[in-house]
């Protein structure tokens, strides 16, 4: 089943440049998708549009078969998004709060919005930090803190801008751990970025943009090998040769 | 410029942090009022209390004598300053100023107020949850037709909340201007510019984020809030406080 449906999805700034341009495409649920590009190429532009943060001059986006446009609140509950500076994101005073944050605008009573604090909390591993402030958290848990902010709203897509940018090695594979088991969880995640390196290993595919366009859309393996000349470096073991493997591992 | 984290929430599970957040902005308001108006005596008998509150919270004390160093300069200063400009029956004739008993003594006393009513702020801030105070300002705001109070009692949280990552991004910039030589630059006019007007920049870009980052996350000024309520506990310590701050002014 298609979760997400793309058509003919064109944006322009006030400037008049050209944010995306012509975009068709349709995402299954479940399914995980690295978007690759370079700066500027529209990848954020793109999935401002998915939670209706951005809306087209042409075209449309589905969700579950109904317009982003006719229910935005419904866009942004069904689609989580973790941006890439997560200090800009947080807005709670505790972790606890922050996690709060988006249950207590879907307006759900006192106990849910508890119980969904702490269900979230426990997935990413901050349980034990609820009352800690938010701003003395590692660059890592500022980011897991955002994915549990989204968690809690129970989002079944999960859409992350730049989510390796500034994080260490440590850092970067609790992201990528935390991106996988909510892969395994069942959500749709999405994962913009201009490093493969990382990612590309768990993805089922990859869509790399350039000037606003997708210019490719494929399984990894298939088109791996063509992506350096749209700005996204390959990755090392690919051009070896050899078979990527996880920064899991 | 991050010793300002002495004002912050200690998590605990004492009286204090257990009492309506409303009870206490009450008491806190009440007793900074009529410390206002206390002598020795009472202000003697207000530290105790003050004291005893800080010891049953269970809140750091040293770290909190620490990082109100600050502070206690501040209190110097304006020792200083009542001791000269009160002028009566000098005990030391400075080249230009007199120093009078009535003056120290006045200047002490201001700091001695001053000083608890920081301590009260902390003891405050030290035992409320952020949100709580969010939500009893809303609460106070509430019957005043022509003022917003969700929006007023947001803003206000998310001011506590980025003022650390504006003194963050402060350092930063000076750090980023003094490895670049600002230093031989003499003149504090120039500095202080090239400080704000990138500073200014990076806040109302960060506040645009954050708008974005909380309309993703469905904010609008229909939302759940906890619910306060209150019980037998916060009406006697409300009593307690009527009490104390009567006998603060009548001293």
């Amino acid at each position: 089943m298609n979760i997400i449906e793309v058509t003919n999805l064109s944006h322009r700034f006030p400037d008049g440049t050209i944010g995306i341009e012509d975009i068709t495409l349709s995402i299954r649920e479940g399914e995980f998708i690295v978007i690759a590009g370079r700066n500027g190429s529209g990848k954020t532009t793109f999935l401002r549009h998915l939670n209706g943060l951005l809306l087209p001059d042409t075209g449309a986006v589905r969700l579950a078969g109904v317009p982003v446009s006719r229910d935005i609140p419904r866009a942004r509950q069904m689609v989580g998004m973790v941006f890439q500076d997560a200090d800009s994101q947080i807005v709670g005073e505790t972790v606890f709060d922050d996690v709060a944050f988006g249950p207590e605008n879907l307006c759900l009573n006192e106990c849910e919005v508890k119980r969904r604090v702490i269900k979230s909390l426990k997935a990413v591993g901050l349980i034990d930090i609820a009352d800690q402030r938010p701003h003395l958290l590692s660059g890592g848990e500022k980011r897991r803190l955002a994915v549990a902010g989204i968690l809690a709203m129970e989002s079944r897509v999960l859409v992350f801008d730049e989510p390796f940018s500034d994080l260490d090695y440590p850092g970067v594979r609790q992201i990528l751990h935390q991106a996988l088991s909510l892969h395994k969880a069942g959500h749709t995640i999405l994962i913009a970025t201009h490093d493969l390196e990382k990612v590309i290993a768990h993805a089922d595919r990859l869509l790399i943009m350039s000037d606003g366009k997708v210019i490719m859309d494929n399984a990894p393996e298939v088109i791996i090998k063509d992506v350096e000349a749209f700005g996204v470096r390959e990755p090392c073991a690919s051009r070896l040769g050899m078979e990527i493997e996880s920064w899991l591992n | 410029m991050a010793e300002l984290t002495a004002f912050h929430f200690h998590p605990g599970a004492s009286l204090l942090h257990t009492l309506d957040v409303r009870f206490k902005i009450l008491s806190f308001v009440l007793i900074s009022i009529s410390s206002l108006k206390a002598y020795p005596l009472s202000l003697s008998i207000l530290t105790l209390v003050i004291f005893y509150a800080i010891l049953i919270s269970y809140l750091p004390f040293k770290s909190i004598l620490k990082e109100l160093r600050y502070f206690f300069v501040l209190l110097v200063f304006i020792f200083i300053a009542r001791a000269i400009f009160t002028p009566e029956s000098p005990v030391a004739d400075l080249k230009q100023s007199v120093v009078a008993w009535q003056g120290i003594y006045s200047g002490a006393l201001v700091c001695w107020r001053l000083l608890l009513v920081v301590l009260l702020g902390l003891i405050f801030v030290s035992t409320t949850k952020p949100s709580d105070i969010r939500i009893a300002v809303e609460w106070f705001l509430t019957p005043f037709p022509f003022i917003p109070g969700k929006r007023v009692a947001t803003m206000m949280s998310l001011i506590m909340r980025f003022v650390p990552l504006i003194l963050d991004q402060a350092r930063e910039t000076v750090d980023a201007q003094r490895s670049r030589g600002v230093e031989n630059r003499k003149n504090p006019v120039y500095r202080l510019i090239k400080l704000i007007i990138p500073l200014m920049i990076r806040t109302f870009e960060k506040a645009d984020k954050l708008a974005v980052a909380m309309e993703a996350r469905c904010y609008s000024e229909k939302r759940t809030n906890k619910a306060l309520s209150s019980n037998r506990s916060d009406w006697i310590t409300l009593f307690g406080i009527i009490c104390l701050s009567i006998l603060l002014v009548n001293n």
